[in-house]
């Protein structure tokens, strides 16, 4: 069963692996592998984001039958990097009678935990920075605290606006956190481990969300919908609601400052898409059927890496969808949508889970001479 | 020696922000410092590769009950201002206090600390081994006291639901407003 | 009882009705595309004769124009656009005459309301649609409307 994977980066970096050990002490060469990993995940963090502010730009215009950015290089092509050189020599303005020490302590909670997610995230075959036995409750753990970051923000920033929209992110994120990891537990239920690399493996044959089949699909429907309550995106986006709070929570801030929560705005987006990717759409797993060794084959071509982005930029593109398609929730519909219907739902759908894989209804459990891993 | 460093960098900020967490004269600040100390507290946990204590410090702490502790003090009357209402006595009693607990806890540590060293394993503990813990029956399993915690909470939850609840007839004019 | 099955059918209904609002928004995602890029699309581009871009006074093949100096528009344009320079000439008949020497407009300061060509009793000038009419110097701005050399058209008898 293995195919022959030419695209693939698992050889190169191996080899970069042996040659820094080779040549260095081991504590300098385990020093410098991690200081290029540390590098390499900045670099990624960055020039997502640039891809992803394109992206919604030209999305967003296409929803609007507008055609976005079409100046800078071809199609608009280089349009962020303009607006990235732009924000980076932009002034940052000190505000008169804030609290100076968490004013600008406020956006490094929301990048670093943002980064902090990012960094675990399995975004190919060998191509995972760390690889936690609990890596879902890591991802839940640390994306819990770039809240603190937005209340931070909004109440040291001296301004009414900022405030309300600080205590609107507060409620919205406590309630939905909670439909987020319960809708991840649903699945943790299925496959029996944490660890996001086993999850990855588990789906070689059929996807958790077909695998799981009709619980399985709820609980990917509340992801995504949590999901984006979670990261403030729309039509969640009442802490920075433009129409009523300026821009909420960060309306104070400016130049770089500013541009720390735009950034993770963005990528927190697409951890979103990438985390719902790798539980339930299969990861970095190429599509695969069992015995049909030639299709396989072809399938393991395209490199997984490839697969990844374009699984996550799918998911991607249904947010923006969402987005432009539904108008902002009022908050006392937003806190009702979560107690009343989500996490009931979900309460309910875990049972379910539960049953089904007790029962052996999973595709894998029915058909394993399809869908099973062993042979 | 990479561990050593980190966790003297742990050790140092852990310390520094416990004091200032307690002698800061912002309320807000003071709650900020706490969760540093707090984090910093979870580093610790993943140096000894009690990876699942780490999650849940961070969850619990960080993301729960310090989001909810800043939350309160917004509400409270002028959270930002700079409070300084230390007496004498206040100062002294206070002291007195944590140089109690100081001898508690440090006797503590004395007397387990070849105990608690033989705990720590080298290798990362498996999330299925905690669940089996969790919900056991047998030796060192904790299901009964994972049970009365979570019938505590409950007991919580519907008290704080009938605090919340708004009378009768209240409601039901505030519903029809709501549907229509 | 009751409330259960309504909660329910509301979940579904609710679900109906989002999925409703994506396909809206879905067609919409594939429709033309309304933006029109302006530089390329010069040779295409129509503007509507209503467009109110630059003063503009006609003249007629023999470079005769209507504008009989009577200075009309200057007094009711709102802020000073319009200055009407005018010099009295003598006729062969030996009659005093008023005639335009210059019309000038002043690009800059016009705010395109159009109370000069409607009560020009004549009709001598008008508001055309070239609308491209920026310029690095603001001097450039002040046009002279009457070409040189032009001449009142002898009224038709």
């Amino acid at each position: 069963m293995n195919y022959n994977q030419p695209l693939e980066l698992t050889g190169l970096l191996s080899h970069l692996d042996i040659f820094f050990r080779n040549n260095l002490p081991p504590f300098w060469a385990s020093l410098v592998e991690s200081i290029l990993v540390l590098i390499t995940i900045l670099a990624a963090y960055a020039v997502i984001a640039l891809i992803l502010i394109y992206a919604e730009r030209k999305i967003t215009a296409f929803f609007q039958a507008r055609l976005g950015p079409n100046r800078l290089g071809k199609y608009g092509s280089i349009q962020s990097i303009a607006d990235m050189i732009k924000i980076l020599i932009k002034e940052i303005i000190h505000i008169n009678r804030v609290d100076r020490f968490l004013f600008y302590a406020a956006p490094f909670f929301v990048i670093c935990s943002s980064v902090m997610a990012f960094g675990a995230i399995p975004f190919g075959k060998g191509l995972q920075a760390v690889d936690f036995n609990m890596g879902i409750v890591y991802l839940l753990t640390v994306s819990s605290l770039g809240v603190i970051g937005v209340l931070l923000a909004g109440w040291s920033s001296n301004n009414k606006y900022s405030m309300i929209g600080a205590m609107r992110s507060g409620a919205q994120f406590i309630s939905y956190e909670l439909s987020a990891a319960f809708a991840l537990m649903t699945v943790v239920v299925m496959t029996g481990t944490m660890q996001l690399s086993e999850i990855v493996e588990n789906q070689r044959y059929a996807w958790n969300i077909f695998n799981g089949h009709l619980p399985a699909i709820v609980a990917f429907v509340i992801y995504l919908i949590s999901g984006h309550a979670e990261t403030n995106r729309a039509p969640f986006d009442l802490p920075e609601a433009e129409g009523e709070l300026t821009a909420g929570y960060h309306t104070e801030y400016s130049g770089m400052q500013f541009g720390f929560y735009y950034l993770a705005e963005y990528l927190n987006m697409f951890i979103i898409a990438a985390v719902a990717t790798t539980v339930f759409l299969g990861g970095w797993m190429p599509f695969q059927l069992k015995g049909m060794d030639t299709f396989n084959q072809i399938m393991w071509y395209i490199p997984s890496y490839v697969w990844f982005i374009g699984k996550t930029a799918m998911l991607v593109f249904i947010s923006l969808w969402v987005r432009w398609s539904f108008p902002r929730l009022r908050i006392d519909l937003l806190l009702n949508l979560e107690w009343k219907y989500l996490l009931p739902i979900n309460l309910v759908n875990i049972i379910a889970m539960v049953v089904t894989v007790l029962a052996g209804w999973t595709l894998t459990g029915l058909f394993p001479n399809i869908f099973g891993i062993t042979p | 020696m990479a561990e050593q460093i980190i966790f003297f960098i742990l050790a140092v900020a852990i310390a520094l922000f416990s004091v200032l967490a307690v002698t800061s004269k912002r309320i807000i600040r003071s709650a900020i410092y706490l969760l540093f100390v707090l984090v910093a507290t979870a580093g610790l946990f993943l140096m000894l590769h009690y990876h699942f204590l780490f999650a849940v410090q961070v969850t619990v702490y960080a993301g729960g009950i310090m989001v909810l502790f800043i939350m309160a003090i917004f509400l409270t009357h002028r959270p930002g201002e700079i409070v300084d209402r230390r007496t004498n006595r206040k100062v002294k009693s206070s002291m007195l206090l944590s140089f109690g607990g100081l001898i508690v806890c440090g006797y503590i540590i004395v007397q387990n600390v070849t105990r608690t060293y033989s705990y720590v394993k080298e290798y990362e503990m498996k999330m299925q081994d905690i669940g089996y813990a969790m919900l056991g029956t047998g030796k060192y399993q904790f299901l009964l006291p994972f049970e009365a915690i979570s019938l505590l909470l409950l007991a919580c939850i519907i008290g704080a639901i009938m605090i919340a609840r708004k009378e009768k007839s209240v409601e039901s004019t505030d519903n029809k407003d709501l549907d229509k | 009882m009751q409330s259960f099955t309504k909660y329910i059918s509301g979940i579904f209904t609710a679900l109906k009705s989002l999925l409703k609002g994506m396909g809206v928004t879905w067609k919409e995602f594939w429709t033309k595309k309304v933006t029109m890029e302006y530089p390329e699309n010069r040779q295409t581009l129509v503007i509507s004769d209503r467009w109110r871009a630059e003063l503009i006074m006609p003249h007629d093949e023999n470079n005769e124009h209507a504008c009989t100096a009577c200075g009309i528009c200057m007094m009711n344009c709102p802020n000073g656009t319009i200055r009407v320079i005018s010099v009295s000439i003598e006729t062969e008949k030996g009659k005093k005459k008023k005639i335009l020497d210059k019309h000038i407009w002043d690009y800059g300061s016009c705010t395109y309301c159009n109370l000069c060509v409607i009560t020009c009793p004549s009709d001598a000038i008008v508001f055309n649609n070239d609308f491209e009419g920026a310029v690095f110097d603001r001097n450039k701005l002040v046009h002279q409307l009457n070409k040189p050399g032009s001449k009142l058209r002898d009224k038709k008898k």
